[in-house]
């Protein structure tokens, strides 16, 4: 018997008929605008990590459950795992390269977001794979809602996983980050 | 009084606080470099074609088609492999022997990192193939051409057992590739003097640890210098790079440079060596170019070893006030395809460790290991201690139901008592310290047990289902296995160099825990510097010392003691010359922000940096006979471990032993088998905290594992021995919305056999959950007379029982 394998594998087209189309695209990636000549069926996750070179998203799961490859596409959350490259041409992509800032002080020293910040305070990462992801997904919730309650902030960081603290910590970071955004504002 | 909760914790300048950690800026940032993040000139991309059958003979592989595929650069089957390679040896242990004394009786497979002849799960490696790009790699994987001629697959331990079963190995002319018996006491004397005995068949189903970050392999090979150089997703650098040099026939004396970076979390899935930790390297090799393999997470539950699964049936003999006087077991483990990932190194922890935190003076455990056409089982924190937690701290609901006792009383009854300590256990470890009775009183008490037994007469009489479910779970730490890689001991080495920098180099690496602010603490408390000005080196087989890696919460174990102790001879040789230099006694000598001064007289001293450049550069300046330089290695022996057993299989394999007590209040619908948890407490002594806030986190991160276990993840096979859930769409692992608020506290205990008093912390809180809930749920059921045998606890499994009680 000769077969190939269909459970395994199951890619949806053959080499042979791999799609051969490449596009020429332009999207701009934490205010930068890239252009770029990729095969059409390159996943934006893949365009930011082999093409640009931003490793900070990350994959691990292949199917859109982890949210370890969160981003924001046009301001909007989004699995960059689920996502052709060619359908950010044009649009504003922010990952979490984007999320601190240059500072006047030391050599390449930066200002953390207040949620990265809070994310390092209240011990809400260990191993760090997960943590990109959920300060997006966390900015994301803050941005639409500024004082949300714990229970928001579990529904908000829901579709990411975090197989290292158990999640307590995570959702202390971001109620201290979201009350000092929050104090910012007021200022 | 002795049963009193202590929490004095010790507290230094640095040590015993919860310093911010180290590592964090550049994992906020996206900058921390994984194996997926690395890129190296040249670089091809490998991909793995894999058996999609349980069980089959293979009787051929024809890659022609591959290799004649535009971008492809590399394609290798099983037969292509022992012109190149040596077969694997079955990790962790060095030899067939291990114990030297035909216990266990271990039957081996010797194997390539590619299957030949056959198959035996699905998701084994097949072929490799190697491409110019990831996307072109995994098309040529549509042109494999292999023929399988299928058999019938075994699915379970029990029926591998059958007479009739189809053989995996019919060389072995059985299944079974493990057997070990351990014993102490007289078990069958106590059970016929018990009054009560008590018989049960427990199970644990199959599970994974799943860390975010699935394996990973870059590898690159220098052929003027004969050196292999392997960026590993791996808990054990050194193992790999040791295992490697001994793993090639061609090229002849290969030199092998291992490096862990970040890594993604380990939980024990990246312990073994990998089919994919050979293939890999010697595609790069046989390319000459550099070659990535960056696991999907569909292989990862395929590939990654899975764990727990065993069946106990187990007998208690009591006497009617409760007291256990023995208790025997015989264990099926499942071993799915058994090698190279260690899972029945795991399954002889679960022997070892079953008579958990009581004193149970006969005791006898036969241990079968079992091979099945599914993926090899292997470590998973808690490490084989799960299984032995789970099935006693069931017995002992079970038994304190069947005598009509309180769970909790039948506890307080055979704890070990906190003067027994150290306490020689009846299978031979040495436990090092604790209070039982302290722990459990204290987690009732943030229970608010009275109130709770009270609330659910009320909710019985409404007839709600509502449970509470305790458990006292010890996870033994820091192993050593005879004639392994877990080899008892750790080396460091310390250099403080000429400007007064620190550097600590440790053949352990961090996937997660937070090592580089545990060492600035221990090393700062020490030499009297700032956590700043210290630098921990992990990961590297090169940089470091020889070091058998991350595993069984060791870190907290030996490496922080060989940390502490290379760091005091350090501050003794900087008191030797700084003594000489100042004409003082060394002894009257202190290391204090940065100098070294007269105790009490602050002004007499001088700058650490300028003793550095003394012992560095102005050789002048040192005591007669003194070495230069400030940098030394200090080797650990673990004092509380054995490596013979004696004839009944007896052997301290662990060295310390953090536990931890739980209760959990559940309810559950009876319409929908929903299950909430009300209240949780955990009450954890793993010695002193090195770090409060990175323990709360390990232990916190671990009752997750442990619920997750516990309610939802199961690895489920058909009965074609296809996986049904091998993806994370498929299985649950807990989300923020399943974790409950906690109820926490910490006693203190110090391990009194190493120098920071440390036990680990990062397993115990895995460890409890199960026997935890499964103990509730089933207080829960009992006016419905429902025993709950299967798990995980998820709706359905719960709502099944439901169902067939109420038409019973």
């Amino acid at each position: 018997m000769s077969e190939r394998d269909p459970a395994a594998l199951s890619p949806s087209v053959s080499a042979a008929e791999a799609p051969a189309e490449r596009l020429t695209i332009t999207v701009w990636v934490n205010g930068q605008a890239y252009t770029r000549t990729v095969p059409a069926r390159l996943l934006l996750v893949d365009f930011l990590r082999n093409e640009l070179g931003l490793t900070g998203t990350h994959i691990g799961c292949d199917t859109s459950t982890c949210g370890a490859c969160t981003v924001h596409v046009d301001g909007r959350s989004v699995k960059a795992c689920t996502m052709f490259a060619v359908q950010a041409d044009g649009r504003a992509v922010r990952t979490v390269e984007g999320l601190a800032h240059p500072t006047e002080g030391g050599p390449g020293e930066r200002e953390l977001h207040p949620l990265q910040q809070a994310f390092h305070e209240a011990h809400a990462l260990q191993c760090g794979y997960c943590t990109p992801g959920m300060l997006m997904s966390a900015l994301y919730l803050l941005e639409h809602n500024p004082n949300p309650t714990r229970d928001e902030i579990k529904r908000a960081i829901a579709g990411n996983l975090c197989r290292c603290t158990g999640y307590h910590f995570i959702i202390d970071a971001i109620e201290l980050a979201a009350a000092r955004m929050r104090q910012q504002g007021d200022r | 009084m002795a049963t009193t909760l202590n929490h004095t914790n010790r507290v230094g300048r640095y040590i015993g606080r919860s310093l911010p950690r180290r590592e964090d800026s550049a994992l906020l940032q996206g900058a921390a470099t994984f194996v997926g993040d690395i890129v190296l000139p040249g670089q091809l991309y490998a991909v793995f074609y894999r058996s999609p059958h349980a069980h089959a003979y293979l009787r051929r592989v024809n890659l022609d088609a591959v290799r004649a595929l535009p971008g492809v650069a590399l394609a290798l089957c099983g037969d292509d492999l022992p012109r190149y390679v040596k077969r694997m040896s079955p990790f962790p242990f060095q030899h067939r022997d291990p114990f030297q004394a035909g216990n266990p009786r271990i039957n081996f497979h010797d194997r390539y990192g590619l299957a030949r002849e056959k198959v035996r799960y699905q998701g084994e490696p097949v072929a490799l193939i190697v491409a110019e790009d990831p996307y072109l790699a995994e098309d040529a994987l549509e042109y494999v051409e292999a023929d399988y001629e299928p058999l019938p697959p075994v699915l379970n331990a029990e029926a591998a057992l059958q007479p009739d079963a189809p053989l995996l190995y019919p060389e072995w002319g059985e299944n079974v590739a493990v057997r070990f018996h351990v014993s102490g006491g007289d078990v069958e004397a106590a059970l016929a003097a018990s009054e009560v005995v008590i018989e049960e068949r427990l199970q644990h189903h199959r599970m994974t640890g799943t860390p975010l970050e699935p394996r990973g392999i870059v590898a690159r090979y220098d052929p003027y210098t004969n050196v292999l150089q392997v960026w590993d997703s791996t808990q054990i650098p050194h193992v790999i790079a040791a295992l490697l040099e001994d793993s090639f026939q061609e090229p002849a004396n290969l030199k092998v440079h291992v490096i862990a970076p970040r890594i993604g979390g380990g939980f024990g899935q990246k312990w073994g060596f990998y089919p994919e930790e050979i293939v890999v390297p010697l595609a790069a090799i046989l390319t000459r170019r550099p070659v990535k393999w960056i696991e999907t997470r569909h292989e990862h539950m395929l590939a990654t070893c899975h764990s727990r699964e065993q069946t106990h049936y187990v007998t208690m003999g009591l006497k009617r006030d409760g007291t256990v006087l023995a208790l025997k077991d015989t264990i099926y483990a499942d071993l799915g395809d058994a090698y190279p990932v260690g899972g029945f190194a795991s399954s002889i922890s679960t022997t070892m460790y079953l008579p958990g935190a009581y004193k149970i003076q006969h005791y006898d455990c036969q241990l079968y290991g079992v091979v099945t056409n599914k993926t090899p089982f292997g470590a998973h924190r808690g490490f084989g201690k799960s299984e032995a937690s789970f099935v006693i701290e069931r017995m002992m609901d079970i038994a304190a139901a069947r005598l009509g006792l309180d769970p909790a009383e039948i506890r307080f009854r055979n704890f070990i008592q906190p003067e027994d300590f150290p306490y020689v256990c009846v299978t031979g470890s040495r436990y090092d310290s604790g209070n039982y009775p302290a722990v459990l009183r204290r987690a009732l008490e943030l229970a608010d047990y009275e109130a709770m037994r009270a609330l659910q007469r009320e909710k019985r009489a409404r007839g709600e289902l509502f449970g509470i479910g305790m458990c006292l779970v010890v996870e033994p730490s820091s192993s050593t296995r005879m004639g392994s890689y877990n080899s008892g001991y750790h080396s460091v080495t310390i250099r403080m160099d000429p400007t007064g920098q620190v550097h600590v180099a440790s053949g352990s690496n961090d996937e997660g825990q937070g090592h580089w602010t545990a060492v600035a603490q221990l090393v700062a408390e020490e030499l009297g510097v700032a956590p700043e000005q210290v630098l921990l080196h992990e990961g590297d087989s090169l940089q470091t010392p020889y070091g058998s890696g991350s595993y069984s919460s060791r870190f907290s174990v030996v490496v922080t003691s060989a940390v502490t102790m290379a760091a005091r001879m350090l501050a003794a040789k900087i008191r030797r010359i700084a003594g000489h230099l100042l004409e003082v006694s060394p002894d009257d000598l202190e290391l204090v922000d940065g100098r070294v001064q007269v105790r009490g007289n602050p002004s007499r001293g001088a700058e650490l940096s300028q003793i550095a450049k003394s012992a560095y550069h102005r050789l002048y300046d040192l005591p007669p006979g003194e070495e230069p330089g400030l940098e030394l290695t200090y080797h650990y022996r673990d004092p509380n471990i054995g490596f013979h057993a004696d004839s009944r299989g007896r052997v301290p394999m662990f060295s310390a032993f953090p536990y931890d007590a739980e209760v959990a209040v559940v309810e559950i619908d009876r319409a929908t088998g929903r299950l909430q948890i009300l209240k949780f407490v955990s009450v954890h002594d793993c010695g002193n905290l090195l770090n409060p806030k990175i323990v709360e986190g390990q232990h916190m991160g671990a009752l997750a594992h442990g619920i997750g276990g516990a309610l939802l993840e199961e690895l489920s096979y058909d009965e074609h021995g296809h996986l049904r859930n091998a993806s994370f769409a498929s299985y649950f692992l807990p989300t923020v919305l399943e974790i409950p608020e906690y109820t926490l506290d910490h006693c203190i205990t110090p391990n009194p056999f190493t120098p920071g008093g440390y036990k680990g912390a990062g397993e115990t809180g895995a460890v409890g959950p199960p026997p935890c809930l499964v103990n509730a749920v089933e207080d829960a059921l009992r006016p419905l007379g429902i025993a709950v045998r299967r798990t995980p606890l998820t709706p359905y499994n719960l709502w099944a029982q439901l169902q067939a009680a109420s038409r019973a």
